[in-house]
C-alpha cells in the first residue's frame, strides 16, 4: 500500500517535471522577443539586444529553463515583463480563488450527480426515471457559460437575490464570499453533474446486473440494500475515472465562468496576461495550471486505490 | 408420521410474454434429500433453482406454487419482505462463478458476516465474525483467521467457492440450492468441494438440490435425480437406477453421449440425434490428401510412446522420444514471465511458465495434453503454435525452428500448423460471414477458388453450403466449433493443435465434435496436439498422454497405460477424481 502511493508520487514528480518542459518550450518557440515586447516597438536593436542580456535571454535554453523551473520550485515565478513586479504573488492570489471555485462546482456536481444519477438507473423502467433521464440529457448539451449567463439573468438581474458578479475574500465577508460563490459554482458544476450523473447511472445499471449483487439478493438483503451495500462502491470505482479526466474540461469552463462573472481567478489572469503578452508571467500561469491538474488527478489516483483493494498490493 | 416435503414445486412454469421457457414442472425433496437437477444448457435448470428463490429476472413471469416445509403460503406470490427473511435463512445458494459471485471490493470474513447480521440483527457485529472464522474452517480453508481478511482476488476458485458455502450454510437453511457450484473448477478441486458439500448437507441434515450438466457431480453426491429436457422433467429417479437402467429416450441418449469410454461397433462415440445441418463426417464429398502422400504415410510404422514418469528432484527427461524426424521436437523448453511491479527497487518477481519440458511427438500422433489450470498447458500450446516465445530451449515443429523465427520466416509454418480455440463465441470474428471466416487463412488463392474450398470445406465438418452467408451468431456453440474447425483445416495443415475444443459444449454436442475431429484427423493424416483438463475426452481421442503440472512434464505414456497404470502421484490423484461411467456406476450401486 506504502508502495503503490510512493511510486504514484513518484509518477506524479515525473508528469510535472515533462509538463514544465514541455510548458517552456512552448512558448520559447512561438514567435515574439520577450525583450522587444518588454520594451515595445519603438527600441532600438541595440537597446534590444541589451534588455535581452539583462533578462538572460542570450543563454542556451537548457540553462534558461533550469534557471526558471529551479526558481519555481522555492516559489519564485520571475518579474513581469509589463509590470515589472513578481508575479508569483499574484499568481497565488489568483489560485487560491480558482481552486475555491473549481472545488466547490466539483463537490455541486457529485452532490447533483450521485443521487440523480443512482435515481435513475434504479427507476430505469418507471416514468418518472426516464423524465428524470431525459432532463440530464438535456443538461449534457448546455454550454456552462450560457448556464451562468442565464443563471445572472435569473438571479442577479431579475430577482436581486444575489451578486451578478465580483469576488469577495472569504476571510473579509464570509457572508458575500458565499453569495459570489454560489452562482459561479453553480453554472461550472451544473454541466459537470449533468455528465457525471449520465455515468452514474450507467455504472449502477452495470452493477446491478453483478453476480455478486445476485448473491446478495441471495443473502436476504432487499433490492435497495443490496445495491447500498454491495453496489455503490462497486459504481464508484468508473465513475472516479471520469471525474478525474472531467477536472481538466472543468478548469477550462473555469477561465470561460471566471470572465463571465469577472472573478479574478487563475484564468482571468492568464487572459490578461495574454493579451498584454507577458510571457514570463503566461508560462507561470500555464504550469501552475497544468499542474493544479495533474495534482487533482493524483488524488483520483489515491482514492482509488483506498475504494479498490485489487489495486492495493504492487503487482 | 409421514413429513412434510422440504421444498415442493408444483405445475411451475415460467414463461416471457413471448414464450413458455418451464412447462409446469412438480417436485418434491424431503428433508435432508439430496436430489440432482440434470440437463443441458438451455433445459430450464437454472431458471427451477431462481424461481425458488424468487429472483427470476424482471422480464419474466412464474406461475404454479412453490412452498417450503409445507408451509400454506406459495413463494411465488410471497411479498419480497418475505421473501428476504426466507433468502439465506432457511434457503440459501451456491452459484456458479466463483470469480464474480462475490463482491471484490469486501473482505470475504464480513461478505460470511453480513448473512448473519442480516437475519439476527440481534446478534452482535463481532459475534457475526467470529462466527464467519468458524466457518471458513468448517469449509476447510486454511488458516481461517487470515482468510476472514482476504479479498476475493487473494484467493483461488476453489476457495472462493469454499467461502460461498460457508455464506451459504451460515444461518443453517433447510434447503440448499447449487447452481453447478463445480462447473468452473480443475478437477482435483472439484473432487474435493463435491465432496464438502456432501460432508455439511449429510451433517446437518439440510435438503439439497445440485444443478449441473455432468452426470458425474450428480453420482458424486446426490441420492436422487432428475433429468431436464427442454423444459419439462422427463426423469425422476435413485441416481443408481437412472445411471444403470434409464426409461426416458432422452436420459439413455444422455448417459450413452456421456459415457467416452463406450464406443458403439464402428469406434465412435453414441450421439444424441441432434438437429445438424447435414450429417456429419461427409468424407466423400471433400477433396482428400493426395493419395501418394496418403501411401507414403502408411509405411511409416506408427510410434509408441514409452511410459515414463519425471523423478523428485531427478535429471529432466525426454518423454516420446521419437527416432526420425518428429513432427514436434521440444527440448529444455522453458518460459519465464516477469510479474508487473515488485518493490520500488527490487526486482519484478519472476513467473514460471515452464520449465526444463522436453517431449517430441511423431508424425501422424495423436497427442494429449492433459493438465489443471495454471500448469502451463495453454503456455506450452502458445509456443508450439508461434504464438509465444520461449524464454530457453529450442522448438521445432516440421522442421521449422520457432525459438526466434521471424513472421516472415513463420509465413509457410502458419499454414501448417492451425489452432482450434475454446471459446466457439468468442474466437469468431461476430462482424464476418462464415464464408469470409473460413477463406481467411487461405492467401494466394482466387475468390472463385476460395469460395469453392470453404464449400468443400464447411461440407467436410458437415455443415451446408448456404451457412457461408451467415454471421456467427446464428449458430450454435457446436456448430460454431464446426465452423472452427473447416477455418483450421483449409490451408490443408499437418499439425492441428486444439486448446479445450469441446469444453464449452453440451455433452451430446462434444460427442459428435469428437467423432467429427476423429475422422477428420484420420482423413488427412493430421498430427493432432489436443490440450484439454479433461481426461475423458483426452482417453477418448488420443493415442499418447503427458500430465503436465506446475510448468513441468510429469508423467506421458500411451493413454491406455497411463491411466490404467498411474505412476505420479499427481496422475493419480487427477485420474481419481475423473471416474467413468462404469466406475461411477459401480460406485453408486454398491
Amino acid at each position: 500500500m506504502v508502495l503503490v502511493v510512493l511510486r504514484r508520487m513518484g509518477v506524479f514528480a515525473t508528469t510535472v517535471v515533462v509538463a514544465s518542459i514541455v510548458t517552456f518550450l512552448m512558448l520559447s518557440i512561438l514567435p515574439g522577443n520577450a525583450a522587444r515586447i518588454a520594451l515595445g516597438v519603438q527600441a532600438t536593436e541595440a537597446d534590444v539586444a541589451a534588455q535581452a542580456t539583462a533578462m538572460g535571454l542570450d543563454r542556451p535554453a537548457v540553462v534558461r529553463y533550469l534557471d526558471w523551473f529551479g526558481r519555481v520550485l522555492i516559489g519564485d515565478f520571475g518579474t513581469s515583463t509589463v509590470s515589472r513586479q513578481a508575479i508569483g504573488p499574484e499568481i497565488t492570489d489568483a489560485l487560491g480563488i480558482t481552486v475555491i471555485l473549481v472545488l466547490t462546482s466539483v463537490v455541486l456536481a457529485l452532490l447533483f450527480a450521485i443521487p440523480f444519477g443512482i435515481l435513475t438507473a434504479v427507476r430505469q423502467r418507471k416514468p418518472d426515471g426516464a423524465i428524470l433521464s431525459g432532463i440530464s440529457q438535456i443538461g449534457v448539451a448546455v454550454p456552462g457559460f450560457l448556464a451562468g449567463m442565464l443563471l445572472v439573468t435569473v438571479f442577479a438581474v431579475t430577482f436581486r437575490w444575489l451578486p451578478a458578479g465580483g469576488w469577495v475574500d472569504p476571510g473579509e465577508n464570509f457572508k458575500e464570499f458565499l453569495e459570489h460563490l454560489i452562482l459561479p459554482a453553480i453554472a461550472l458544476g451544473s454541466v459537470q453533474g449533468a455528465v457525471l450523473s449520465r455515468y452514474v447511472r450507467s455504472s449502477v445499471l452495470e452493477v446491478m446486473r453483478e453476480d455478486f449483487i445476485r448473491t446478495a439478493r441471495a443473502k436476504g438483503l432487499g433490492a435497495g440494500r443490496a445495491l447500498f451495500r454491495h453496489g455503490l462502491r462497486n459504481a464508484a470505482v468508473p465513475v472516479m475515472t471520469v471525474l478525474g479526466l472531467q477536472i481538466a474540461t472543468l478548469l477550462v469552463g473555469a477561465v470561460v465562468i471566471e470572465r463571465v462573472f469577472s472573478i479574478p481567478g487563475l484564468g482571468s489572469l492568464l487572459l490578461d496576461k495574454v493579451a498584454l503578452r507577458d510571457l514570463p508571467a503566461v508560462q507561470g500561469i500555464v504550469l501552475v495550471l497544468v499542474v493544479f491538474v495533474l495534482a487533482l488527478n493524483f488524488l483520483v489516483d489515491l482514492a482509488f486505490t483506498l475504494i479498490d483493494p485489487r489495486l492495493r498490493s504492487a503487482a | 408420521m409421514t413429513e412434510k416435503p422440504t421444498l415442493s414445486v408444483k405445475d411451475l412454469r415460467v414463461g416471457s410474454p413471448f414464450t413458455e421457457l418451464l412447462h409446469g414442472i412438480s417436485f418434491d425433496i424431503a428433508a435432508g434429500e439430496r436430489v440432482g437437477l440434470i440437463g443441458e444448457s438451455g433445459s430450464g435448470k437454472s431458471l427451477t433453482a431462481t424461481s425458488v428463490m424468487g429472483l427470476l429476472p424482471e422480464t419474466l413471469t412464474a406461475t404454479g406454487t412453490v412452498s417450503l416445509n409445507g408451509a400454506d403460503a406459495d413463494l411465488l406470490t410471497a411479498g419480497e419482505r418475505r421473501l428476504n427473511q426466507l433468502r439465506g435463512n432457511t434457503m440459501a445458494m451456491v452459484f456458479q462463478e466463483p470469480m464474480t459471485a462475490l463482491n471484490p471490493l469486501m473482505r470475504v470474513g464480513a461478505q460470511v458476516a453480513e448473512i448473519m447480521t442480516v437475519h439476527h440483527p440481534d446478534r452482535g457485529r463481532r459475534q457475526a465474525r467470529q462466527r464467519a472464522v468458524e466457518l471458513l474452517a468448517q469449509v476447510k480453508l486454511p488458516n481461517p483467521a487470515e482468510t476472514a481478511l482476504a479479498f476475493p482476488h487473494q484467493l483461488s476458485g476453489g476457495q472462493r467457492q469454499r467461502v460461498m458455502l460457508a455464506m451459504a450454510m451460515a444461518n443453517d437453511p433447510q434447503l440448499l440450492l447449487c447452481d453447478e457450484p463445480t462447473t468452473a473448477l480443475d478437477v482435483t478441486v472439484q473432487a474435493e468441494v463435491l465432496k464438502l458439500i456432501g460432508n455439511l448437507v449429510t451433517d446437518r441434515g439440510t435438503a439439497l438440490l445440485l444443478i449441473t450438466h455432468d452426470i458425474a457431480v450428480v453420482a458424486e453426491v446426490c441420492q436422487r435425480v432428475l433429468v431436464m429436457y427442454q423444459g419439462d422433467i422427463v426423469e425422476d429417479g435413485p441416481v443408481g437406477r437412472v445411471l444403470t437402467a434409464p426409461q426416458h429416450p432422452y436420459t439413455q441418449k444422455l448417459i450413452a453421449a456421456s459415457d467416452l469410454s463406450s464406443v458403439d461397433d464402428r469406434g465412435r462415440l453414441h450421439t444424441m440425434s441432434m438437429p445438424v445441418i447435414s450429417t456429419p463426417g461427409a468424407a466423400q464429398s471433400s477433396p482428400g490428401p493426395i493419395q501418394a502422400d496418403a501411401a507414403a504415410a502408411l509405411t511409416v510404422p506408427p510410434h509408441r510412446a514409452a511410459h515414463q514418469r519425471l523423478e523428485p528432484d531427478g535429471p529432466p527427461v525426454i518423454f516420446n522420444e521419437a527416432t526420425g524426424a518428429p513432427a514436434i521436437s521440444v527440448r529444455g523448453l522453458s518460459r519465464q514471465y516477469r510479474r508487473r511491479g515488485g518493490g520500488l527497487f527490487a526486482p519484478a518477481p519472476i513467473v514460471h511458465g515452464l520449465r526444463e519440458v522436453s517431449f517430441d511427438v511423431a508424425e501422424g500422433q495423436r497427442f494429449g495434453i492433459v493438465g489443471e489450470s495454471g500448469s502451463g498447458k495453454s503456455t506450452l500450446m502458445r509456443i508450439l503454435c508461434a504464438l509465444d516465445q520461449p524464454s530457453s530451449g529450442t522448438v521445432n515443429v516440421l522442421g521449422q525452428s520457432i525459438d526466434g523465427a521471424s513472421e516472415r520466416q513463420l509465413r509457410n509454418f502458419r499454414s501448417q500448423v492451425q489452432i482450434v480455440f475454446q471459446d466457439p463465441m468468442g474466437s469468431l470474428d461476430p462482424r464476418m460471414r462464415v464464408r469470409d471466416i473460413v477463406a481467411e487463412p487461405l492467401r494466394q488463392v482466387s475468390r472463385a477458388e476460395a469460395l469453392a474450398r470453404v464449400e468443400a470445406q464447411l461440407a467436410a465438418v458437415g455443415l451446408d453450403a448456404d451457412v457461408m452467408h451467415r454471421h456467427p451468431h446464428q449458430f450454435s456453440g457446436g456448430q460454431r466449433q464446426r465452423i472452427s474447425i473447416a477455418r483450421a483445416l483449409i490451408t490443408r495443415p499437418r499439425v492441428l493443435v486444439a486448446d479445450e475444443a469441446v469444453s464449452a459444449l453440451d455433452v451430446s454436442v462434444r460427442a459428435q465434435v469428437l467423432n467429427l475431429l476423429a475422422d477428420l484427423v484420420d482423413e488427412y493424416q493430421l498430427t493432432l496436439v489436443f490440450v484439454s483438463h479433461d481426461l475423458g475426452v483426452i482417453r477418448h481421442l488420443c493415442d499418447t498422454v503427458a500430465v503436465i503440472s506446475d510448468g513441468r512434464i510429469v508423467e506421458c505414456g500411451p493413454t491406455a497405460s497411463v491411466y490404467d497404470r498411474p505412476l505420479h502421484p499427481y496422475t493419480q490423484q487427477l485420474v481419481s477424481a475423473t471416474p467413468s461411467m462404469h466406475e461411477l456406476a459401480r460406485r453408486v450401486t454398491s
